[in-house]
C-alpha cells in the first residue's frame, strides 16, 4: 500500500526525500545553514532506536517478570488484563507533554515515559501467553518431579512464545510510533524532521516519514523473524 | 482546517517544541505550577469544545471507514483462504507504521487536513478488526454449520445467519480495541493539520499541566464512553451468550 | 509369554505402597474426599482402583505422589513414609501417566521420553540410550524419537507418555485412566501391551479406572471403592467376582459377573468330561458297551491319532463296525487354550450340546458342554485357577 502511494506522488517529492536523508540541503530559516543530510538523518535514526530499545527493555524488565509469575499462579487476572485495556487508552501526544511537563525533558524521562506505552502489552500477554497453555503438559510436568520454577520456564514460557512475542511487538511498535514525537520532549528523533517544516521543508518532513516507516518496519520484521526462532518446531506442525 | 502555527523560539533549541499561546489568562495558572487549576478548568472548559468535537469527528470516521473495509475483506477472505496471508501481511503493514510517520507520507497526495489524519487512523486500526473477524468467523464450530447445511441453507445465508452472528462477539471484540487505540492516536492528528484533542496540548506548551490533564483527560474518557456503548451494543446483540455466562 | 524361569519376578526394580490411614480433606468441605483408606499393595502388583465417578479414587491415588497432598495418615512406599519427602525429589520416582496424555508439544519424543533423567542429572550417553530402550520396549519404531507429539495418533502419545514414566526406573507407577482418552479398539491394544510389558518388568502399579472390565482385566488386586475413598472390598479379580462383598459391589461388577469369570478363565481351567472314542471300523458292540455309564452319552469318532471326526449317532451303531461317516457332523471345536466365554459362545451358536476340546496338535482332550460351565459356575468350592493379571487369557 505504501508502494502504491509512493507510486503516485509526483516524481519531485519522492526524490527530493531520497535526496534529503542523504545529502546535507540548505534551508530557508537558518539563512543558509545546511540541515538534512546522512550523518543527521543517521544521529536522529539511532536516537530513535536507542530511545525505543531502552524503552522496551525497561517494559520488560518491570512486566515480563510480573506477568509471567501471575500467569503461572493463576492471579491478578483483573490487573494484567485490566492494565491491557487501559493502557490502549493512553494518548500518546498527552502521555509525552504530561511526563515532560511532571518528570522534566531529557532521554531518561522520556524512557520512563516510553515504557508506560510498552509495559500494557507485554503485561496481558505475558499473563495470557501461560494461561492458555494446554493444562495437560503441566500436570504432566508436576506429576514427574518440575519444581514449579522448572515447569513455568521448561515448559509453561516455550508454548507461551508466540502470544508473548505477539505483546512485544506490540509493545515495541507503540514505542517506536510515539518516539517519533519525543523532540516534544527535548530529545531529537527523527520527529524533529516532520514537526518542523519550516525548518526542513517538504522535502524533510517526507523524508522523515520515509525513515521512520522503515524504521518501524525493519523491526517489525526482526521480531517476527525472532518469534519464528523461538516458537518451538512442535507447536508449528500439523498432524502427521 | 487550518494547522496550528508551529514556530520556534529558536532553531535547534531543545525542548522548545511546543508552541506557547501564553495569554493572560492562562499565565497565572501555569505560573503556579500546580498540577491542577480548578477555577481555570471551570472558566475555560468551553476551549475544548471544537478540540473534543473534532477528536469525535475524526474517531467515528476512522473507525466506520476501518470496519467497512476491514470486515469486507474478512467476510472475502473467509471463503478464499489464500487471501488471508497475504491480507493479514498488508494489514499489519499498515499498523505498523507509525501513524505520524502516515500522515507525511500522505502529505504530497492529500496535503495537511481531516482528509489526511482520517486515511492515516483508518489504516491504523484495519488490523485488528480485519483479524478478529477471521478468527470470530473461523471459531464458529463446523457442526453448527453443517447442520445448516443440512437443513438447506445456502452458503449466504450460512454467512449472515450463522457464521456472523456467532462471530459477533468476537468482532465487537475487535471493533472495541480499534476504537480505544484511535481515539488514543488521534491526539496525534494534530501534526496533519487535522486538529482534535492533540491541537490544546500543543497549543499550551509542556509546563500547563491542568491543560494537558484537561486535554488528555477527556480523550481517556472518550475512549471508556465508546467501550462502554460497544460493550452494550456486544451484550445486546448477543443475548446466547448472556444466558450462559447466567 | 514369559517362560518357568522368569515367573519368579524379581521385585528389585519394585516397592510396595501401602496407605496407613492416609485422609485428604478439602478446606470448606464437610466430608473427606479420601476417609483413612488403609490399603497394601504388593511389590510387582497391579492394584486397581475403581468405582464411580468421585468417589476418590483418583485423589487416593494422586496422594501416593502427593500431587494431593495429604491431611492426615500417610502413605509409604517400601519403608519410606512420602510425607518425608520433597515433592519434586519424590515424583521423579515415581513414574506418572495421565488421562489426557500431557506430552510436552514442544519437545521431540525423545526429549519427552528423557524428561525425568534429565531431571535427575543423568549424562547424554545413558539418556540416549535408556530413550532408545524405551522406544523398543514400547514397540514404537525408532525413527520417531525425533518426531513431535502433534505428528503422533492418540494410541501413539499414550505408549510415549508409559514410556517417558518408566525412563528413570521407578519403584512404583501411577496411571490415572491411562488409556481413557483412546479409542476402544487401540486402548485394547495399549492395555494388552502394557501387560506384556508389565510381565516383563513387574512393577508395583496403582491403576486408577472407572471400567470394570478394564479393572478386571488388568488388576492382580482390585479396591471396589465408594464415596470418601473407602474401600468396599479389596481383592482378586476371581475373589470379587465370585463373592461380593456386598450389594454396592455386586451392583458395581454387574450382573453379568458370571460371564465375567468366564473371561478368566481357559477351557483347560476346568475338569472336562469325557466320551467314549470309536475308530473306524471299530466293532459297534465295544463302542456300545462303552457308551454304559459313559458322562457324554454319544461317542466320538476320532483317527488314528485322536483327531475328532464326528459325532456318532444311533443308527451308525446299528451295523456292526463303527461307519467311516458319522452321521452328525463334528459341530464346534474347541481349543483348550480358548477363552471360556467365547468357547461358551461357541456352544450356543453351534447349538450343540456337547463340544470336543482338542489341545495344540488337534488331538481330543474332552468335551465341553453348557452343563459343565453351569455346574462349575453354580458350585460354591470350585476354584478359578488363579492367573495373575499378566498371565490372564487376552486376544
Amino acid at each position: 500500500m505504501t508502494a502504491l502511494i509512493l507510486l503516485h506522488l509526483p516524481p519531485g517529492s519522492i526524490q527530493g526525500a531520497l535526496e534529503f536523508i542523504f545529502e546535507p540541503q540548505s534551508s530557508n530559516v537558518t539563512g543558509g545553514k545546511m540541515v538534512g543530510g546522512f550523518d543527521q538523518t543517521l544521529e536522529l535514526a539511532l536516537t530513535q532506536l536507542e530511545v525505543t530499545i531502552f524503552a522496551l527493555a525497561l517494559s520488560l524488565v518491570l512486566a515480563l517478570p510480573a506477568g509471567l509469575y501471575l500467569g503461572h499462579k493463576g492471579v491478578g487476572e483483573l490487573l494484567a488484563v485490566g492494565l491491557g485495556n487501559a493502557g490502549r487508552a493512553i494518548p500518546e501526544l498527552a502521555l509525552i507533554a504530561f511526563m515532560a511537563a511532571a518528570i522534566g525533558v531529557g532521554t531518561l524521562n522520556l524512557t520512563i515515559a516510553l515504557a508506560v506505552l510498552g509495559i500494557p502489552p507485554i503485561l496481558t500477554n505475558a499473563f495470557v501467553g501461560i494461561r492458555q497453555v494446554d493444562r495437560a503438559p503441566v500436570e504432566a510436568a508436576r506429576g514427574i518431579g518440575m519444581t514449579e520454577r522448572e515447569i513455568l520456564f521448561k515448559v509453561e514460557l516455550p508454548l507461551a512464545i508466540p502470544t508473548l512475542m505477539a505483546g512485544i511487538r506490540l509493545a515495541t511498535i507503540a514505542i517506536v510510533a510515539t518516539a517519533t514525537i519525543a523532540p516534544l520532549a527535548g530529545v531529537l528523533t527523527l520527529g524533529d524532521y516532520i514537526i518542523n517544516e519550516n525548518v526542513y521543508g517538504e522535502n524533510g518532513v517526507v523524508a522523515g516519514a520515509i525513515v521512520v516507516a522503515v524504521m518501524a518496519l525493519t523491526l517489525e520484521l526482526l521480531l517476527a523473524a525472532l518469534q519464528r526462532r523461538l516458537t518451538s518446531k512442535g507447536l508449528k506442525l500439523s498432524p502427521a | 482546517m487550518s494547522s496550528p502555527t508551529l514556530t520556534l523560539a529558536a532553531v535547534g533549541e531543545v525542548g522548545k517544541g511546543f508552541i506557547h499561546e501564553r495569554t493572560s489568562e492562562t499565565l497565572p495558572c501555569q505560573a503556579t505550577e500546580k498540577l491542577f487549576c480548578f477555577d481555570w478548568a471551570k472558566e475555560n472548559i468551553d476551549r475544548y469544545g471544537t478540540p473534543t468535537l473534532q477528536h469525535l469527528e475524526l474517531v467515528s470516521l476512522a473507525v466506520l471507514f476501518g470496519f467497512t473495509i476491514a470486515f469486507t475483506l474478512a467476510v472475502l477472505a473467509h471463503r478464499r483462504r489464500w487471501l488471508q496471508s497475504p491480507l493479514l501481511a498488508a494489514t499489519g503493514v499498515l499498523y505498523t507504521i507509525p501513524s505520524v510517520a502516515f500522515f507525511f507520507l500522505l502529505l504530497p497526495l492529500t496535503g495537511r487536513g481531516v482528509d489526511t489524519a482520517v486515511i492515516a487512523l483508518t489504516a491504523f486500526n484495519l488490523q485488528v478488526i480485519y483479524r478478529n473477524t477471521i478468527v470470530g468467523l473461523s471459531n464458529v464450530p463446523s457442526s453448527v454449520k453443517e447442520a445448516a447445511r443440512g437443513i438447506g441453507q445456502t452458503d449466504r445465508q450460512i454467512l449472515w445467519r450463522v457464521e456472523l452472528p456467532l462471530a459477533t462477539q468476537e468482532i465487537i471484540a475487535g471493533l472495541r480495541i480499534a476504537t480505544v487505540s484511535t481515539v488514543a492516536i488521534a491526539t496525534l492528528a494534530v501534526f496533519a493539520g487535522g486538529g482534535g484533542l492533540g491541537a490544546p496540548i500543543l497549543q499550551g506548551g509542556i509546563d500547563f499541566k491542568t491543560n494537558i490533564i484537561i486535554a488528555g483527560g477527556i480523550a481517556i474518557l472518550m475512549a471508556l464512553a465508546f467501550d462502554l456503548v460497544l460493550l452494550t451494543i456486544q451484550r445486546l446483540a448477543t443475548p446466547w451468550e448472556r444466558v450462559a455466562r447466567a | 509369554m514369559p517362560s518357568d524361569e522368569l515367573t519368579e519376578k524379581s521385585t528389585a526394580g519394585a516397592s510396595p505402597v501401602r496407605y496407613a490411614g492416609a485422609t485428604k480433606r478439602y478446606p470448606g468441605s464437610a466430608k473427606a474426599a479420601v476417609e483413612e483408606l488403609t490399603l497394601e499393595v504388593p511389590a510387582g502388583e497391579i492394584c486397581v482402583l475403581v468405582g464411580p465417578s468421585g468417589c476418590g479414587k483418583t485423589t487416593a491415588m494422586r496422594m501416593v505422589n502427593r500431587t494431593v497432598e495429604i491431611t492426615e495418615g500417610d502413605i509409604f512406599i517400601g519403608e519410606q513414609s512420602v510425607r518425608e519427602r520433597n515433592p519434586a525429589q519424590l515424583r521423579r520416582e515415581i513414574g506418572y501417566v495421565i488421562q489426557q496424555i500431557g506430552l510436552f508439544p514442544h519437545r521431540t519424543i525423545a526429549e519427552n521420553i528423557a524428561a525425568v533423567p534429565q531431571l535427575l542429572g543423568w549424562n547424554k550417553e545413558r539418556v540416549a540410550a535408556r530413550s532408545a530402550e524405551l522406544l523398543a520396549l514400547i514397540g514404537l519404531d525408532p525413527d520417531l524419537a525425533d518426531r513431535y507429539p502433534a505428528q503422533l495418533s492418540g494410541g501413539q502419545q499414550q505408549r510415549v507418555g508409559v514410556a517417558r514414566a518408566l525412563a528413570a526406573d521407578p519403584l512404583v507407577m501411577l496411571m490415572d485412566e491411562p488409556f481413557g482418552a483412546i479409542d476402544p479398539i487401540n486402548r485394547e491394544r495399549l492395555q494388552n501391551e502394557f501387560l506384556r510389558l508389565q510381565a516383563e518388568i513387574g512393577k508395583t502399579v496403582l491403576f486408577v479406572t472407572h471400567d470394570i472390565d478394564e479393572a478386571i482385566k488388568m488388576g492382580d488386586r482390585i479396591a471396589i471403592m465408594r464415596e470418601g475413598g473407602r474401600v468396599a472390598q479389596y481383592a482378586t479379580p476371581a475373589e470379587l467376582l465370585m463373592d461380593p462383598a456386598d450389594e454396592f459391589v455386586e451392583d458395581f461388577v454387574g450382573a453379568d459377573r458370571a460371564l465375567k469369570r468366564l473371561a478368566l478363565m481357559r477351557v483347560a481351567d476346568i475338569d472336562l468330561w469325557k466320551a467314549p472314542l470309536a475308530e473306524v471300523g471299530q466293532a459297534t458292540a465295544e463302542v456300545r458297551a462303552a457308551l454304559e455309564g459313559a458322562e457324554v452319552p454319544y461317542p466320538l469318532l476320532v483317527d488314528d491319532e485322536r483327531r475328532p471326526l464326528g459325532w456318532l449317532s444311533e443308527r451308525d451303531l446299528a451295523g456292526g463296525q463303527v461307519p467311516a461317516r458319522p452321521d452328525s457332523p463334528l459341530g464346534p471345536l474347541l481349543d483348550r487354550d480358548d477363552i471360556m466365554r467365547d468357547a461358551l459362545a461357541d456352544l450356543l451358536q453351534g447349538e450343540a450340546q456337547y463340544a470336543a476340546v482338542v489341545d495344540g496338535e488337534g488331538r481330543i482332550e474332552g468335551v465341553l458342554s453348557v452343563e459343565i460351565i453351569s455346574e462349575f459356575l453354580a458350585s460354591p468350592e470350585a476354584k478359578t485357577e488363579e492367573h495373575s493379571a499378566t498371565e490372564r487369557p487376552r486376544e
